[in-house]
């Protein structure tokens, strides 16, 4: 009755200084980033963008649940009524502790179950590119193979 | 099909084309040709474009090329970079490539601004046309002659969104004509992320960046959408540097911020940009009619059906066919068209 509901978003942050051809001599890469990291510029992103107001609406429920850094996906369980403000400050952030990046937000689910679903599925998009490009199917079968078990075994541990 | 109408594209020789006098020669040697470093930029930023954020199978993404010029074009200085670069540029599947003029349009371009039959051979290859009005004047200007159907016809009005305190009051009458003939009004998103705006822009003093520049674009784009009541609006990119693109999903969201219904923020970037393409084809035509009329023949001969009924239904049909040709033959037109 008085449930409480909460979105899930899926994140994904795309590292612009590897992107970039012309690399610079330490690119700063998310490999260094955890959910804390996340957590702090996330949160000062809602305080800058939309005030303490919009902290009050969305601090108490906005969680970083899972975060890997070798795919950079992130999810972020925020309350539904006031989830668009968190949605606004993901879309507004430039950079995590010093390091450029481009958040997109690949799903947004009302169930950790479907967010689960579509974060183990692009993962396997993402693998699935990488092979495609690398033109070479069947050489690099373990590590991709390795990582994608691991990484569907932590997904699916994630609890409310 | 998503939409990113702004990629600006600035010439690589030309710094600031000679604003006043026609007759002077100009005097940088305004080569057209992209070196090779700013090719491989482009690349890659349409690499990270098309790859990290519209990626789907079921996606398009279709780019508007954008040149901007400042206050008038001229006959004997203006030049066209785009062809170009597009010549240059590789060809992708899933993205359409196309090509945009803006004009920036202030206190020195109330007389005039090229915008007329003479200089109509110089705008044609471009697909659409944009004007960024920032005094009152030039705004109706833009609004009112600007958007009616004809071969020189502007169909995006761009505002500058960051500007401390939007120059001119977005008159509600004037914004509806507009709209009512079928111009949009652009807002670019790169104005809320605070990133660093096309170069050009700012050299002509349009834009502002900053956090004075990310609250005037909150309380300007604020405005439009109100204003417009969310019905001629387009958003796009605006983007200089690769670190401010962000994906459709996250800009509609954002545009749901500003006060504008979840439908309406969807249909800014994917429907209004499409009928915006097709309105840009028209300007080929004779004032925006892209129909071919059909004439259907009712086939008289038909056997005589057992009941009344099929036989009114069958003509009930075909007259259902002459009174609509015109959506039909127009969106497979805008279709061949826009598939190229």
């Amino acid at each position: 009755m008085v449930r409480f509901k909460n979105r899930w978003l899926l994140v994904e942050f795309i590292d612009t200084s590897t992107a970039d051809a012309s690399a610079a001599k330490e690119p700063l890469s998310t490999r260094s980033l955890d959910g804390r990291l996340i957590y702090n510029a996330l949160r000062d992103s809602v305080v800058t963008n939309f005030g303490d107001t919009g902290w009050g609406a969305v601090g108490m429920s906005l969680t970083v649940k899972y975060f890997s850094p070798t795919t950079n996906l992130c999810i972020i369980r925020v309350a539904r009524d006031h989830h668009r403000i968190a949605w606004g400050a993901v879309t507004l952030l430039t950079g995590i502790h010093d390091v450029r990046v481009i958040p997109r937000v690949i799903h947004v689910s009302g169930t950790i179950k479907h967010a689960q679903l579509s974060a183990i599925a692009h993962n396997r998009d993402v693998i699935a590119r990488f092979r495609t490009k690398l033109k070479n199917a069947a050489l690099h079968h373990d590590s991709y193979d390795d990582y994608l078990a691991r990484s569907t075994r932590e997904i699916e541990a994630l609890q409310d | 099909m998503h939409f990113d109408l702004n990629f600006p594209v600035t010439a690589s020789g030309s710094t600031s084309q000679p604003k006043k006098n026609k007759n002077k020669q100009p005097q940088q040697s305004s080569s057209t040709a992209f070196t090779p470093a700013q090719i491989k930029g482009i690349e890659a930023r349409l690499d990270l474009l098309e790859h990290c954020l519209f990626i789907s199978r079921y996606d398009t993404l279709s780019l508007r090329f954008n040149q901007s010029v400042n206050k008038k074009i001229d006959p004997k200085t203006h030049v066209n970079i785009l062809d170009e670069l597009l010549k240059q540029l590789r060809a992708r599947p899933g993205t359409v490539f196309l090509k945009r003029l803006t004009i920036v349009l202030d206190n020195d371009s109330e007389k005039g601004f090229g915008l007329a039959n003479a200089n109509a051979s110089l705008v044609e290859p471009y697909d659409v046309i944009a004007l960024l009005p920032t005094t009152s004047a030039t705004f109706s200007l833009a609004c009112l002659t600007h958007s009616l159907p004809s071969p020189l016809t502007a169909h995006i009005i761009a505002l500058p969104l960051t500007l401390p305190r939007l120059p001119f009051q977005l008159k509600h009458t004037l914004v509806r004509t507009a709209i009512k003939n079928g111009a949009v009004f652009e807002i670019n998103y790169a104005g809320a992320i605070g990133g660093e705006s096309d170069a050009s822009l700012s050299t002509f003093g349009v834009s502002d960046t900053g956090v004075s520049g990310k609250r005037n674009w909150w309380a300007a784009a604020r405005e439009v959408v109100r204003v417009a009541k969310g019905k001629g609006i387009v958003v796009s990119g605006g983007v200089a540097s690769e670190a401010d693109y962000r994906g459709p999903k996250d800009i509609a969201n954002l545009l749901t911020l500003l006060g504008l219904a979840q439908n309406l923020a969807h249909d800014a970037s994917v429907a209004a940009p499409k009928s915006l393409i097709l309105r840009a084809q028209a300007r080929k035509t004779y004032r925006a009619v892209l129909s071919e009329p059909r004439l259907m023949i009712p086939e008289a001969t038909q056997v005589v059906p057992p009941t009344q009924q099929t036989g009114g239904g069958e003509n009930m049909r075909h007259n259902s066919i002459i009174s609509e040709p015109s959506p039909d033959a127009a969106s497979t037109n805008g279709r061949q068209e826009a598939g190229l």
